[in-house]
């Protein structure tokens, strides 16, 4: 590889595709474990409120 | 590790924390320090993204298939985990490595993909096999069976990546170039440290990726267990 100076406007928007894809998948991915740790947190609640149930019928 | 207030860190969020440093780091020395390539001009930083991400997606398959002939090997259950979650994160990883590719491919070569390409087409094989490594899983009931006929196919796909890699540098791929050789890396100081920097933050985003999914999935066991557990007759 050899270095250069001169900068080309459709290498740009192709740079910025690459990177901007990168970006939305990471955040996609968080976005996905957020919304798993809203399952896991429900799932939660429903064993408290068993546990709970069975408490007062105890 | 411990903060000041004597907080614990654990390993995930060390890692994430090492991930955004070595990011921003890489974007620094990516968009404002390495200048261009005289061939390909501006759109070759692509290659600081798009290598460091193949990179990693073949790391990740090794890991998993390591931990699955260490299950095989020992019979702990835990590393069936340790084995299916690098195998998911590699397909998320290689996903991006098809895409980052594409589009580099279409700025400096006027196409999409190149089907006479060794290195794309070999890559691709892996990608495909490894998603096939998800419906062999989820076919099979959770179990022992499952975690050994998942750990035994993860296996058989590692054989792939240094046949990939061979075929790449004995094919001499003309279109393709072949940046490092058995003498070293064939570019500038700049453009290496930035390749390293890259490469390591890209590593250390996989490996808390891993870590904050393994902890998500262990934690659904965890609570499966409990619920099983409250919805029992007491006593």
């Amino acid at each position: 590889m050899i270095l250069s100076g001169s900068i080309d406007e459709t290498a740009v928007h192709y740079v910025a595709a690459a990177y901007g894809v990168a970006w939305v998948v990471v955040l996609g991915y968080v976005v996905i474990l957020n919304s798993k740790l809203g399952r896991l947190e429900r799932q939660l609640d429903e064993v408290v409120g068993l546990l709970e149930a069975r408490r007062g019928h105890g | 590790m411990e903060t000041a207030n004597g907080a614990r860190i654990d390993r995930a969020t060390a890692a994430a924390l090492a991930a955004t440093v070595l990011m921003a780091t890489a974007l620094g020395l990516i968009f404002f320090y390495v200048p261009n390539d005289a061939s390909e001009g501006y759109s070759q930083r692509i290659f600081y993204l798009h290598v460091p991400i193949a990179m990693t997606t073949y790391v990740l398959f090794v890991w998993g298939a390591l931990n699955a002939a260490r299950y095989l090997w020992t019979g702990d259950e835990s590393l069936d985990l340790r084995s299916y979650v690098p195998m998911h994160l590699g397909t998320v990883f290689g996903t991006l490595t098809l895409i980052t590719g594409s589009l580099w491919a279409q700025i400096s070569w006027g196409t999409w993909w190149d089907w006479s390409s060794t290195e794309l087409n070999s890559f691709l094989i892996i990608f495909l096999f490894y998603c096939a490594y998800f419906m062999l899983r989820f076919s099979v009931e959770p179990g022992e069976r499952r975690a050994r006929y998942s750990a035994v196919y993860a296996l058989l796909g590692v054989g792939l990546i240094p046949v990939s890699v061979l075929a790449v540098h004995l094919g001499q791929d003309i279109i393709h170039p072949i940046t490092f050789t058995r003498h070293g890396a064939n570019m500038d100081n700049s453009m290496l440290l930035t390749f390293l920097v890259s490469l390591a933050a890209m590593l250390v985003l996989a490996y808390s990726m891993y870590e904050v999914e393994l902890r998500g999935k262990r934690l659904d066991d965890r609570i499966a267990r409990l619920r099983r557990l409250a919805r029992e007759p007491a006593g």
